[in-house]
């Protein structure tokens, strides 16, 4: 049976990042600006030189945007699409954290679902919003499912390998100081799972939001999803450009947000 | 090659150290279902299990859901009625293919672009705020922009997997050379090959392909699941022949039990291809332990 991927303790990564001397941090920087300013240029001259229906450019585009924030129908898309992303995320922290901690704590549930439980981790989850929609119709909560379903499982994955890594000296100590039960998850079992979960919580943001989009795109009458849907349908490229673009920022500062998160408790992660 | 002979060997086994340090696993002490049950009692559990999910299921669907949602019983009938419709083998065989095929050019993309961002860092810094960008949002998202430049089109499902499977392979191959490279305590094959003179084209091929194939097959398998979810929104979307398709029709026309087999057939598809991921790196790589890199998404 394939393992499912574990759960990455991303404090590995600066590993490969070395203290770069005084030169080469200016010589970074200098290649970070000509990145951004060359992206843009790229983007100006490619959507100046094709036919609007196919790329515009960066500047038609931010008008574009402009337009749509403006008019209300951004703003709109944004606080319904990331209602239905909280709703859905917090809910999969939740249920995920609660369902690792019962898996690692009861390995006779462990030993009867973990197949099945790996089996609908790799399953493609889009291909179950039809049958949302037949049961559930267009709404809040089928979007709010999708979402959890495309999030719950990091977090019950990397929740459980937190709880099951737990060195059992550290529990026998606390037990034989007569720690009560409830201390002993409150001072041993929470904290040393949290960092775990926290690399669960990172993986559940980035997929929650693929799953908010793919809902969006046919449950959803309002949304980004949808709002890229229309905009498709009547070849508005730079209303699909603007709104790909708010999407893509949504994505990097959520990354940035769940990667703080996870180096934050990672401080305090227990080195075997 | 003007190394001698018996160095090959160990040049084109990467910092094999390395990556174990990195995806060292933390003790089980809880003891795995197998220390406190015999394999034996495992099948047993599970297929208790099963059947008792299945019943509950069944049980349900019939006492509260309308007579069109799924239950097991009439599912599982259908299974040979749906593996022998010609519609769903060939919608199927269409997406498997475009999966595959996608798969196949991401990873030569996504190696060379992955091996180039790795290894020269000016290339890099140009680089990576756009793949870290794509790799953070959903590139779902782009679907419809993709079905107006190639149409309702096999192309642009083709081109939304290869989307979809490119980034995590860069990301991790351009991972997997930087700490190949990096050489901070780790080996450093790079030194002892350009210490032997060997060409940089040689250094490239010798020391930095071999050393990216393990983040490559990491990439891969986080592609698999990507690739799978891009096609089907096209499919969605676009209403393209495949098998996502077929879920949708089905459902529509009030034929959840074959829409739901169908399903089965794309999770037992995943499940195929990461097993085999699984297969090529303890039967090719046996020194790398399945790592931890690139954990995105």
């Amino acid at each position: 049976m394939t393992q499912p991927r574990p759960a990455a303790p991303a404090t590995q990564a600066p590993l490969t990042r070395r203290r770069l001397p005084q030169g080469s941090r200016w010589r970074a920087a200098l290649a970070y600006a000509v990145s951004v300013a060359g992206g843009a240029a790229v983007w100006q001259a490619l959507g100046s030189h094709s036919s609007s229906e196919v790329f515009v450019s960066l500047t038609a585009t931010l008008s574009r945007l402009g337009q749509m924030i403006s008019d209300g129908s951004l703003p709109g898309a944004l606080g319904a699409s990331f209602s239905v992303y909280a709703a859905g995320v917090a809910l999969a922290i939740v249920t995920g954290a609660a369902g690792g901690l019962l898996l690692a704590r009861r390995a006779l549930l462990r030993l009867a679902l973990e197949p099945y439980l790996i089996a609908l981790y790799a399953a493609p989850m889009v291909a179950l919003i039809p049958f949302l929609l037949a049961l559930m119709g267009f709404g809040f909560w089928p979007k709010v499912i999708v979402v959890w379903l495309f999030a719950y499982f990091p977090v019950q994955f990397a929740t459980q390998r937190g709880a099951q890594s737990i060195a059992p000296e550290l529990i026998d100590v606390a037990r034989s100081f007569r720690t009560r039960e409830r201390d002993i998850w409150r001072h041993v079992v929470i904290p040393y799972t949290l960092p775990y979960l926290m690399t669960g919580v990172r993986q559940a943001l980035a997929r929650g939001l693929v799953g908010m989009i793919a809902a969006e795109f046919f449950l959803s009458a309002d949304g980004l999803g949808s709002l890229l849907i229309t905009e498709s349908e009547r070849f508005d490229t730079a209303g699909m450009l603007a709104v790909t673009l708010v999407i893509t920022l949504a994505g990097v500062a959520l990354m940035g947000l769940g990667r703080l998160a996870e180096a934050r408790f990672a401080r305090w992660r227990v080195r075997p | 090659m003007s190394v001698p002979a018996r160095e090959p060997a160990t040049a084109a086994r990467p910092a094999p150290r390395s990556l174990r340090a990195a995806g060292g696993r933390p003790r089980d002490p809880g003891g795995g279902p197998s220390r406190r049950y015999g394999p034996g009692t495992a099948v047993t559990v599970r297929v208790i299990a099963a059947v008792v999910i299945l019943a509950l299921w069944q049980f349900t669907a019939s006492a509260f859901a309308p007579a069109y949602i799924p239950r097991p019983s009439r599912t599982l009938a259908q299974i040979p009625a749906v593996l022998g419709d010609q519609q769903f083998l060939s919608g199927t065989a269409s997406t498997l293919l475009a999966v595959l095929e996608g798969l196949v050019i991401a990873a030569v993309i996504g190696t060379a672009a992955g091996l180039v961002m790795g290894r020269l860092r000016d290339v890099d810094r140009l680089l990576r705020l756009y793949v870290n960008s794509f790799y953070a949002m959903p590139i779902v998202a782009l679907v419809p922009l993709l079905t107006v430049w190639f149409g309702y089109t096999p192309t642009a499902r083709l081109a939304i997997i290869v989307i979809e499977a490119t980034l995590p392979i860069v990301f991790n191959v351009a991972e997997g050379v930087r700490a190949a490279s990096a050489g901070d305590g780790q080996g450093g094959y790079e030194d002892v090959a350009r210490a032997f003179r060997a060409p940089w084209w040689r250094v490239w091929t010798g020391v930095a392909l071999p050393a990216c194939l393990p983040s490559l097959l990491a990439g891969l398998d986080l592609a698999i699941g990507r690739a799978l979810i891009g096609a089907v929104v096209a499919e969605f979307i676009a209403g393209l022949n495949g098998i996502g398709y077929y879920i949708l029709f089905n459902v529509r026309s009030f034929h959840q039990d074959d829409a739901l087999v169908a399903v089965g057939v794309l999770v037992a598809f995943a499940l195929l291809l990461r097993a085999l991921i699984n297969l090529a790196v303890r039967r090719g790589l046996p020194w790398y332990q399945p790592s931890v890199r690139g954990e995105q998404a």
